[in-house]
């Protein structure tokens, strides 16, 4: 049984960890500090934390500013209040300008399962992948986005990182090789290729189990890093394998199915088959229940996987 | 027209308190017409452009590059340099032709404006020319990225301010109300901006689009220090611009009446000349008037040298 651990209080814990070493940077706040893990930083680091209430729009661009004088702030609030309402100032003031500027989109895709669809964020890879320059990092597991926050801080330039909020199991050993674009594949097969992103990264895990037990051998990838994708790992799989299923907490239309089509179609077309959330507002309910509605919970991908790989 | 009023309109109209000598001003008035004369070359290159909220912010403009602000045009990089965000960036001819005339570039970049790829986009670009601060355009952005400036210069104990220059049309987006509320709670006294007050948009009379008046009452309200000024007179930019901050722990704003398209007679104070499709006609009537700015600055210059 995998360790289960909170992955705000892992990111918040993640931040403070490198703010310590880190004088520049800075956390911006919605009213949202203490639900992001950060309900410390204020008195750990008096003077480099900034409190703007519920204002996510004007804190983009106080975030711009802020990083044209040398500080790199991380802003972390409800995912859908980072990237749909605010679109316009993360295209323009920290896109354009190039800011370098950590955006946290937390309790993201269903995750604020119960709170429905004003609160769920299942188009945030679409629309924030369709920014130049944009690095979009989607860690699966609480080891990943402790080593997420490290490699954005230490990269220049936008970021937008998202996370969920209930526990998550840990899926990897803590010295795991994580490099910002880079895809892990976590094992090799030969029959298909599972590639899994973020909150569901772990029932892409016991799904490809469940498919191996089957008698389907899986290579399974992690692709954490969406945006820049890792073209290599992604051609090199379409021509070994040559079939892809992608499975990811978002809507089919622009997330990762869509990011690793664009490519494939393009360069090395290949069958595939996307698993997320099709044209509708998701609905509301427990989470692996909501999970269980569209098709993401372990079993399911793995009927999907068995159908797909039994059509012509 | 064109000789500045001793207006009594204003409290801050700053007569009392005379900075420069007959000289300086005149110094100052011969480079607003060196800027109109840039704007001019530059709409002469493109064809087109928004003209009227850059001619009305002239004397802002030129007050802040040959005045206010502390910069070095050779190194447009330099950390304590004092910021100048254009939220309304629509008015970028003005800030071309200003800092092409400060020596951020070779006046010759202004023959670019309207080409592929030119230097001189129709709302600034920073990755394309030195000096420019903020990618702007969208309205409503400015304040707030401002703002983050002067949190991160005070952070830094840097004695260098952040100035910005907003339009009044531009008042309506939401989103400037957030970063001036944010402003004010953060007490940035280390910022000024200036309200290019020209009373139009593209709609209209900005009163009768979506007003935002009593202006002055309406920033105070949202805890900032203002003064209302003649956004044409030198001295009372200068002098009040020189006092910030006007209230301590407060962030400073001068709502500033000007006129849209101030210079261009043909022009002034009407609505369609918001943004400019120059025809020969008006081109040469520009010139003219122009033309004849230069002639009353002469004469003004010979009378003070009779003095």
């Amino acid at each position: 049984m995998n360790e289960m651990l909170d992955p705000r209080k892992t990111f918040g814990e993640a931040v403070i960890e490198a703010a310590k070493k880190n004088p520049d940077i800075v956390v911006l706040s919605a009213d949202s500090g203490s639900g992001s893990g950060l309900k410390d930083f204020p008195s750990l680091f008096p003077g480099r934390h900034f409190e703007f209430g519920i204002m996510e729009q004007g804190i983009m661009g106080y975030a711009s500013g802020l990083a044209t004088t040398g500080k790199i702030p991380v802003f972390a609030a409800i995912a859908p209040f980072v990237t749909a309402r605010p679109f316009e100032m993360f295209r323009n003031d920290l896109g354009y300008m190039n800011q370098n500027v950590k955006v946290v989109g937390r309790c993201a895709s269903l995750t604020y399962n119960q709170l429905g669809a004003t609160h769920h964020s299942i188009d945030d890879v679409a629309i924030i992948r369709t920014i130049p320059g944009v690095t979009i990092i989607n860690p699966g597991d609480p080891v990943t986005i402790k080593k997420g926050v490290n490699a954005m801080i230490e990269h220049t330039g936008p970021c937008y990182m998202k996370i969920g909020s209930p526990k998550m199991p840990v899926l990897y050993p803590e010295d795991i090789d994580f490099r910002l674009g880079k895809g892990i594949i976590v094992k090799d097969g030969r029959d298909v290729a599972l590639i899994g992103t973020g909150t569901v990264l772990s029932k892409a895990f016991i799904a490809a189990r469940l498919l191996e037990e089957a008698g389907i051998s899986v290579r399974l990838i992690d692709i954490h890093t969406i945006k820049p994708l890792d073209r290599e790992l992604i051609l090199s799989t379409a021509s070994d394998i040559g079939r892809i299923v992608t499975v990811e907490e978002h809507f089919i239309t622009g997330g990762l199915g869509s990011t690793i089509a664009e490519l494939c179609s393009q360069e090395y077309p290949v069958k595939m088959k996307m698993i997320g959330i099709g044209d509708q507002y998701a609905s509301n309910g427990p989470y692996e229940e909501l999970l269980g509605k569209y098709g993401l919970q372990p079993e399911q991908i793995k009927e999907t996987v068995i159908k797909f790989l039994n059509t012509k | 027209m064109w000789n500045m009023q001793k207006n009594t309109r204003y409290k801050h109209s700053g007569i009392q308190n005379i900075l420069m000598d007959k000289t300086e001003l005149l110094k100052l008035e011969i480079t607003a017409l060196k800027i109109r004369r840039n704007i001019l070359r530059l709409i002469k290159a493109g064809e087109a452009g928004h003209v009227g909220g850059a001619l009305s912010s002239v004397e802002i403009v030129t007050a802040l590059y040959f005045k206010l602000l502390n910069i070095d045009p050779a190194n447009p990089k330099w950390p304590q340099r004092d910021r100048f965000v254009l939220s309304a960036g629509h008015k970028c001819l003005v800030l071309y032709a200003a800092l092409a005339e400060r020596g951020f570039f070779d006046e010759s970049v202004l023959d670019t404006y309207g080409a592929l790829d030119s230097p001189v986009p129709g709302h600034p670009n920073m990755h394309k020319l030195p000096g420019i601060e903020t990618n702007t355009g969208a309205l409503g952005h400015g304040l707030s990225i401002a703002g983050g400036m002067a949190l991160g210069l005070r952070l830094d104990k840097s004695p260098a301010r952040v100035y910005v220059l907003m339009g009044d049309g531009e008042l309506a987006e939401g989103s400037n109300w957030e970063a001036a509320s944010a402003a004010s709670m953060h007490k940035l006294d280390n910022m000024l901006v200036f309200i290019d007050r020209n009373h139009l948009q593209i709609s209209g009379k900005t009163t009768d689009v979506m007003s935002y008046e009593p202006l002055d009452e309406r920033w105070r309200s949202f805890g900032w220090s203002v003064r209302v000024i003649d956004g044409h007179d030198f001295n009372a930019i200068i002098n009040n611009a020189s006092e910030i901050p006007f209230e301590k722990g407060k962030p400073s704003l001068i709502i500033a009446d000007t006129i849209k398209s101030k210079g261009f007679g043909f022009a002034e104070g009407k609505v369609n000349y918001h943004y400019w499709k120059s025809n020969p006609e008006e081109m040469e009537k520009a010139e003219q008037d122009l033309d004849n700015i230069e002639e009353q600055l002469k004469e003004k210059m010979e009378r003070s040298g009779d003095e």
